[in-house]
């Protein structure tokens, strides 16, 4: 026989019972080094209570090559090599500002032609980075369609950069004075130099008409999805003064709405040519993250399609010392790459080899800001807003 | 189009004048577009504190070891004064950016921490720590950044072998320094060496 309980009293038991459950002790939750949404090897161990985040230390270093050190014993020919394996995923894009700052220590200038090829595949390049995003981040919240989408036409820009330089990811296509010629080009010392394969602008304008279009369907897949703004709108914000002090820099920077992009302020590149907006967020929440990425895309698909069309004929390569022995002298260069501000300090005493070179990443500064943004946050929200910073980790472990 | 070659450092010695001029220092120089200010080592907090003003970006910071002695690559043309030199990059948001640097002895290499003017200062001076063996006073948590907490030695000082050549030598023919133990570049690229000098 089962006793009935007067059902004021059952009430205050049951919210005994549940005001014990919530007295939950502090945990230390590790989370990595292998985990899907780490990009690669990180561990965040986080103190959490309950579901909400206490603390969390970031433990990098599971990708530290020493490149700083590797770069005391080679060439500058054979830097170019190396630094092209820093972030993996816009390889393209680490070469250029380390060819522009020995090119400025040694005073010359590449010629026009091969500006507008850096230029174009840098920014096909930011194409492809910003589509891997696309695809990874939606996933990470649960969405596995769009990353069909996105993986599609990012295929395409990868061919058009293979075709170009013979690699999809690790170009290694710079050169101190210009850059290489195209693969199957033929020797450069003799002079039929095949720079860039055939077809290659009708490939490209093709190609990027499809991006444009996805970026469409991204748009109706992705940004007015309900279940996805709920996950993202408000969450993770970054003001302004805290992004500039922890040094955040690129779609990070801009979608805090500072509307700041190297592009248009270093003149490595002929971007003063070409016409494009610089994409601007809010609120500096995941959401603001994801739609300035996705608008990049489309400023990206733009100044391709003018570079393409303003291309001029001319020589691939400056003449440059068969053995280049750079001047004394210290040297920064820093460029917009996908992720933010990507820069090399090349200090040279003279000689074939530098004598320090120092790499500054974007993702080493944009994930320093990660204990300071998910303290107090929500388990949940933790994956969001790790993956909202789009970091790799060969970026920030170098 | 790029700047031309007169205009670019012009912009850049106006970059590092100002900059001098707000951190109360009169040592700057702008080679090759670097705009950089030395400041002196009592005045690095002070000297942030006051560029923060006009340049919010932190960029990053970095040392550069002036060491005669080098274990690894070439060491520098004559002599040069043994020490640390510690360098940060701030940015405006203009498009400006300066590099402030000074100088520490390597008998004393501590420096106070800039953690409480630029947030982001923090792992930029783990790195530096762990790497130069400089150590940063007042520092939250200066523990290694990369390495295991085992590892003994500052890696990108001068003097600090790269233990991979000592163990196995460059594989290819192309190299740039002698192997250990042999007198001389012994892996010379022979090609390359006949065509020095000469121009294409």
């Amino acid at each position: 026989m089962t006793t009935r309980l007067d059902p004021t009293v059952a009430m205050h038991l049951s919210d005994a019972a549940v005001s014990v459950e919530l007295e939950t002790p502090e945990m230390t939750l590790n989370i990595g080094p292998q985990h899907p949404s780490t990009h690669g090897v990180l561990r965040l161990v986080a103190k959490v209570d309950g579901e909400r985040v206490d603390s969390v230390e970031p433990v990098i270093g599971y990708m530290h090559r020493g490149y700083e050190k590797l770069a005391e014993v080679r060439t500058y020919a054979q830097i170019t090599a190396l630094i092209n394996r820093i972030d993996w995923v816009s390889g393209f894009c680490n070469e250029v500002p380390f060819v522009i700052a020995v090119e400025r220590l040694m005073g010359i200038e590449a010629p026009e032609r091969a500006q507008y090829i850096r230029l174009i595949l840098a920014e096909m390049t930011r194409i492809s980075s910003h589509l891997l995003f696309m695809s990874s981040y939606p996933l990470e919240l649960g969405a596995p369609t769009p990353l069909m989408y996105a993986l599609r036409e990012r295929e395409h820009v990868m061919d058009l950069i293979e075709g170009v330089t013979g690699g999809r990811f690790h170009p290694n296509f710079n050169r101190v004075g210009g850059v290489k010629p195209a693969a199957g080009g033929g020797s450069s010392t003799k002079k039929v130099v095949q720079d860039l394969p055939s077809g290659f602008f009708d490939g490209t304008r093709r190609a990027m008409d499809r991006v444009d279009l996805v970026c469409d369907e991204l748009d109706t897949l992705v940004t007015g999805n309900e279940l996805f703004r709920a996950r993202t709108v408000g969450v993770g914000i970054i003001p302004p003064d805290k992004a500039l002090a922890y040094g955040v820099s690129g779609p990070n920077l801009r979608a805090s709405g500072v509307g700041f992009d190297l592009r248009k302020h270093e003149h490595i590149l002929p971007y003063d040519d070409i016409e494009f907006e610089i994409p601007v967020g809010r609120n500096g929440d995941c959401f603001d993250r994801f739609v300035v990425r996705l608008q990049e895309i489309r400023q990206a698909t733009r100044i391709v399609r003018q570079a393409v069309d303003r291309i001029p004929a001319g020589p691939l390569q400056a003449k440059v010392p068969r053995i280049l022995k750079v001047p004394q002298g210290q040297c920064y260069v820093r460029a917009e790459n996908p992720k933010g501000e990507m820069g090399y300090f090349v200090v040279s005493e003279g000689g074939r080899i530098p004598y320090r070179v120092k790499i500054r990443s974007a993702s080493f500064s944009n994930l320093s800001i990660l204990p300071w943004i998910l303290a107090g946050q929500l388990i949940p929200d933790l994956v969001a807003i790790m993956g909202s910073l789009d970091f790799v980790l060969g970026d920030v472990d170098r | 189009m790029t700047e031309s070659p007169s205009e670019a450092p012009a912009a850049a010695a106006a970059v590092a004048e100002r900059f001098a001029g707000i951190v109360g220092s009169d040592d700057w120089s702008a080679d090759f577009a670097t705009p950089k200010v030395r400041v002196p080592r009592d005045g690095w907090i002070a000297a942030h504190a006051a560029a923060k003003e006009h340049a919010p970006f932190f960029s990053w910071l970095s040392a550069v070891d002036w060491s005669s002695e080098v274990a690894v690559g070439d060491p520098p043309e004559g002599e040069v004064e043994s020490r640390f030199e510690v360098l940060s990059c701030l940015g405006d948001l203009d498009g400006n950016f300066v590099l402030l640097s000074t100088d520490l002895p390597k008998d004393d290499a501590v420096l106070p921490t800039l953690v409480d003017t630029f947030g982001g200062a923090n792992w930029h001076e783990r790195e530096a720590a762990e790497m130069f063996g400089i150590v940063f006073d007042g520092h939250p948590q200066l523990t290694h950044l990369y390495l295991t907490d085992e590892f003994e030695g500052y890696p990108l000082r001068k003097t600090f072998p790269l233990l991979t050549r000592e163990v196995k030598p460059w594989p290819g023919t192309v190299d740039v320094e002698g192997m250990p133990g042999a007198t001389g570049p012994s892996t010379e690229n022979v090609e390359a060496a006949a065509m020095e000098g000469g121009e294409e």
